[in-house]
């Protein structure tokens, strides 16, 4: 206690040490005058007695200063004298002082904006109590190939899994729906999950307003309760309190609402599920599942996600190999389910983690991002140490002067870092300002499947890692030239005053830092190029679609239940929209390309040597769907209108795949397929069409199948027109109007938005990584300029002499660009050895090219080069206009 | 003989100086320890600064200008209550350190 006093006490002193220092005169002042005083009562003369009690006293200034250090907290003093030099010294240089803050402001707000984005992908705490518990629970069936986690246990599986398994708390089975609302007059469809009575509880998650689904709630098919999220509560009820009285329409049905949620809950969000419904971004609505008991008993494949909580102490192993046990004894207790259209009973089991498979797949790209940023802000470090340390040697006389004053090496050493932290604090300031900007341009680049995106933001933990950064970054850039300086050797400093400096005018130090900085910026470079190579192999893949049809997706509600008012409504839709002017084919199809959805069948082909369960994708589409997307016809023909009725040997189109897969060296046309079990029905194929990318740009299409009709529920359907996007937008609103008021276009994009939804997560990463790789280029090249600045400076004499010699002024300029081309050499040597490593890490991010692509490889050397020689010019050509007759007499 | 002033025991001897004394300025001070030690202390008047300095910001005096008998201006320092209860912890502490020292040469003689 007594202890902190006294500290306070000494910096209050710092702060009015003027006062102080009076008071302490005043008193020993009067001490003195009072040893005088007795002196001179004892018989001394007035001046003797003045130099005794000088002499009784003992040093006047010694006590004065072992007062102050008493007083004060020396340190602190020397600290704000230090700080204050510092401020002076950088504003009077404001080229160096802005040149330094500038290029660590660019680094500390590369870096702060990166790990702000990382930090709310990664590391922010997510609103489900322990998320490192939760997990999903998977039962692949070894028959399908397709992803392990599309399939969750059956709901019968699942309710028999809940009451044996020992290693969850809480389990839970969902299924994600879309709604109808009308919301401001238009209609809209949002998402929305029917859960169980568990669902909240494992999600540890409780309602702001209101509260969860009982049981009663959860049982009864006829309770029609809602509970809302926070946006919507705000959107569609004004946040106004009383919403517990009121009811939301879904469907056309009144639901009553019994809770809202807290604003962060829109659980499940696209990217919390492996293969959730693409149509869903976030959940808006939850009501409750409402099993009957014939329903919980069902074995058959359900379109149920099922979500858990581990008990604590039980690993993912352990809850793995428990599941496997109980899944292994209903296999065999089980029956295959006659509607799994011929699956097998074996289902499997899988557990994964929660984060693992909402953040998974984005980690490596945080990690790539956050590897990149860092090079940037070692660049930027260079830089800056380069700057003071060509800053510390033209200094050289004032600190040699210093030194011959008597400064101590910690005090100088003290100083100089004073000064680099003073251009921390000043890069830290501007780079927080910057990365302020940076992530205002952030959801620009959104590729919509990043979880949380649009969250970065700066927290405490993001200022604290851009402090500590800028001031570990001005401490590594300032100790090099600080150590420097401080072991100048004074008479080598007093006696080579005259003919200073290397012949190369800069030290072996500055050299190493620039050959270093030139290294990283060629790895950033490559990397970079690497990316924009697979960006450009994406893009110019072959889709076997046109992009410029427009595309919507239509559902029909339960007005229309029959088959036939099915095939009126798309028939007659189909005619419209073909019958509008510009238009030159429309089509529907079950599954759009790249919409994330899809179908998967087995099939069998007559005369092939069929294997159990081969798999074929299967669309269902209208007669002109081919036209309409202009998907190309290899053999055979189109599907014309008379196909869509046919009920017996219906005719398919099939894939160029799928042709060379099962009609190896013979006609596909006319070959018959079967997709039932009992191979009762059979079909004929009557085409080959191009293959189509369905799944993803970057992934090798399957064998697709195709055969067609006007029986559908709802449909995607796409229109090619001549006219432009948006007019073709508004004819398919007003023509679906024209059949159905109550009908809503949903999801309009045409082909092309939707390539580009696929292409942005590398959209994303290119554009930032070519970003990065460009700064670094442009850090390195002002880093490389300003050496070359300085050391022709440091040169004069010597260029003054060599003209005086008779050397012309290009060999002048020759001389300076040589010496910059061997730092752009060794620099561009070194970051190719350690791209060739580097490069490694970025194998599951390329597409089409090769690690160590040369056209990559060129292209970054030749690029380097000419910039370096550029930023080299400048200098070089100052350097050969230097007067001869100025130089040798300026020295 | 001429003694040293022992680390630490300066700020004890001030202490105990006020205690007894009443308000007193730093000349009084010196004058007393000098007086008390019969002259055997060597002390230059000007280092019961840091001292007194060190005392005051622990809160154990407090210090006002005043005038002396003979009319100069003085600072005079004042022990508080934290101060009294300082002095008799410190006094405490150097019997102990003190007795403990001459156990220590008693058994060695």
């Amino acid at each position: 206690m007594a202890h902190w006093r006294r500290i306070f006490a000494r910096l209050r002193n710092l702060l009015s040490s003027k006062r102080a220092e009076e008071d302490l005169a005043r008193e020993v002042a009067s001490h003195l005058t009072q040893l005088a005083d007795d002196f001179e009562r004892r018989g001394m003369s007035p001046e003797e007695a003045q130099l005794s009690a000088r002499r009784a006293y003992g040093g006047v200034e010694q006590a004065k200063q072992a007062h102050r250090d008493e007083r004060c907290l020396l340190w602190v003093e020397q600290a704000i004298q230090d700080l204050r030099y510092g401020l002076r010294t950088l504003s009077r240089c404001p080229g160096f002082t802005i040149t330094a803050v500038l290029t660590l402001a660019l680094g500390i707000g590369a870096c702060t904006a990166i790990f702000s984005l990382v930090n709310a992908v990664l590391i922010r705490s997510l609103p489900y109590g322990d998320p490192e518990r939760l997990v999903y629970l998977f039962s692949p069936n070894p028959a399908l190939k397709i992803p392990v986690e599309v399939i969750c246990p059956s709901y019968g599986d699942f309710y028999d899994l809940k009451r044996e398994a020992r290693s969850y708390v809480d389990m839970s089975n969902f299924e994600q729906a879309q709604f109808s609302v009308t919301q401001q007059g238009t209609m809209q469809r949002i998402g929305g999950a029917r859960v169980d009575e568990d669902f909240f509880s494992t999600l540890q998650s409780t309602p702001e307003l209101g509260h969860t689904f009982s049981v009663e709630e959860n049982q009864s098919a006829h309770a029609k309760v809602a509970i809302i999220s926070h946006s919507l509560w705000v959107s569609m009820f004004g946040a106004r309190p009383d919403v517990m009285n009121r009811s939301i329409r879904l469907d056309g049905a009144n639901y009553q609402i019994v809770g809202v949620m807290p604003p962060e809950f829109e659980y499940p969000f696209k990217t919390d599920l492996p293969y959730g419904d693409s149509h869903i971004e976030s959940t808006q609505v939850w009501v409750p599942l409402a099993l009957d008991a014939k329903a919980k008993s069902s074995r058959a494949l359900g379109n149920n996600v099922s979500i858990a909580r581990l008990r604590a102490g039980v690993s993912i192993h352990q809850a793995q190999a428990e599941m496997a046990g109980i899944m292994a004894r209903l296999d065999k207790e089980y029956a295959a389910d006659p509607r799994d259209a011929g699956l097998p009973r074996e289902w499997g089991a899988l557990v994964e983690s929660f984060t693992g498979i909402s953040i998974g797949p984005v980690r490596p790209l945080m990690q790539l991002l956050l590897a990149a940023v860092g090079l940037v802000l070692l660049i930027a470090c260079g830089n800056v140490a380069n700057l003071l340390l060509a800053r510390a040697a033209e200094r050289s006389r004032e600190l040699g002067v210093r030194a011959a004053l008597g400064a101590g090496r910690g005090r100088m050493v003290r100083q100089l870092l004073a000064e680099s932290m003073l251009v921390g604090v000043g890069g830290c300031v501007v780079g927080i300002v910057l990365a302020v900007f940076f992530l205002r341009l952030l959801p620009m680049l959104d590729p919509g499947n990043i979880p949380r995106l649009n969250e970065a933001s700066l927290d405490a933990r993001v200022f604290l890692v851009a402090i500590g950064a800028s001031l570990l970054t001005s401490l590594l850039a300032g100790l090099m030239p600080a150590i420097g300086a401080s072991r100048m050797e004074l008479t080598e400093f007093l006696k080579s005053h005259a003919m200073r400096g290397s012949s190369a005018g800069h030290s072996r130090l500055q050299s190493a830092l620039i050959v270093a900085q030139t290294a990283m910026v060629v790895v950033l470079l490559t990397g970079a190029g690497l990316l924009i190579r697979s960006y450009i192999n994406v893009e110019s893949v072959d889709t076997g679609f046109t992009r410029s049809a427009v595309t919507f997706h239509v559902s029909l509600d339960q007005r229309y239940s029959k088959p036939e008012q099915h095939v009126a409504f798309y028939k007659d839709l189909m005619t419209k929209l073909e019958a509008l002017p510009g238009v030159r084919a429309a089509g529907g199809v079950s599954n759009l390309p790249l919409s994330n959805s899809e179908s998967i069948g087995f099939l069998w082909v007559e005369g092939f040597p069929n294997r159990d369960f081969q798999q074929t994708e299967g669309r269902g589409v209208t007669p002109h769907y081919f036209a309409a997307m202009q998907i190309p016809l290899i053999s055979g023909r189109y599907f014309t209108d008379a196909d869509a009725s046919v009920t017996n040997n219906r005719p398919v189109i099939i894939s160029q795949k799928f042709a060379a897969t099962y009609f190896p060296n013979r006609n596909p046309i006319g070959g018959k397929i079967s997709t039932d079990e009992k191979h009762e029905h059979w079909s004929t194929v009557v085409g080959v069409v191009a293959d189509v990318r369905h799944m993803s740009l970057e992934t090798e299409p399957m064998s697709q199948m195709y055969n067609t009709s006007y029986d559908f529920g709802d449909e995607s359907v796409a229109v090619r027109s001549v006219l432009p996007a948006a007019t073709v937008e508004n004819e398919i609103r007003a023509t679906l109007k024209s059949i159905d008021p109550s009908l809503a276009a949903t999801d309009i994009h045409t082909m092309g938005d939707l390539v580009s939804i696929a292409t942005a997560r590398r959209r994303f990463q290119t554009s930032l990584l070519t970003v990065f790789a460009g700064i670094a280029l442009i850090m390195a090249l002002v880093g490389l300029s300003g050496l070359m600045r300085f050391s022709v400076n440091r040169r004069r004499r010597e260029v003054g002499i060599r003209m005086a010699l008779g050397a012309e002024r290009s060999d002048v300029l020759l001389l300076i660009l040589r010496n910059a081309a061997a730092l752009v050499v060794w620099g561009l040597l070194l970051g190719l050895a350690c791209a060739w490593i580097a490069t490694r890490l970025l194998k599951s991010f390329l597409f089409g090219v090769g690690q160590h692509d040369p056209l990559t490889v060129v292209t970054v050397s030749v690029l380097l080069a000419v910039c370096g020689l550029m930023a080299a010019f400048v200098p070089a050509r100052r350097a050969a206009s230097i007067d001869p007759m100025q130089a040798l007499r300026t020295e | 003989m001429s003694i040293q002033v022992l680390q630490g025991t300066l700020d004890l001897m001030i202490l105990r100086t006020l205690a007894t004394m009443g308000p007193q300025h730093a000349y009084g001070i010196a004058s007393r320890l000098q007086q008390v030690s019969e002259y055997a202390l060597n002390l230059n008047q000007g280092t019961i600064y840091p001292a007194l300095v060190r005392i005051e910001q622990h809160g154990w005096t407090r210090s006002s200008w005043g005038k002396t008998e003979n009319n100069r201006e003085a600072k005079y320092y004042t022990i508080t209550k934290a101060g009294l209860k300082a002095l008799e912890e410190e006094t405490e502490r150097w019997r102990q350190m003190a007795s403990v020292v001459e156990k220590l040469l008693a058994e060695e003689q």
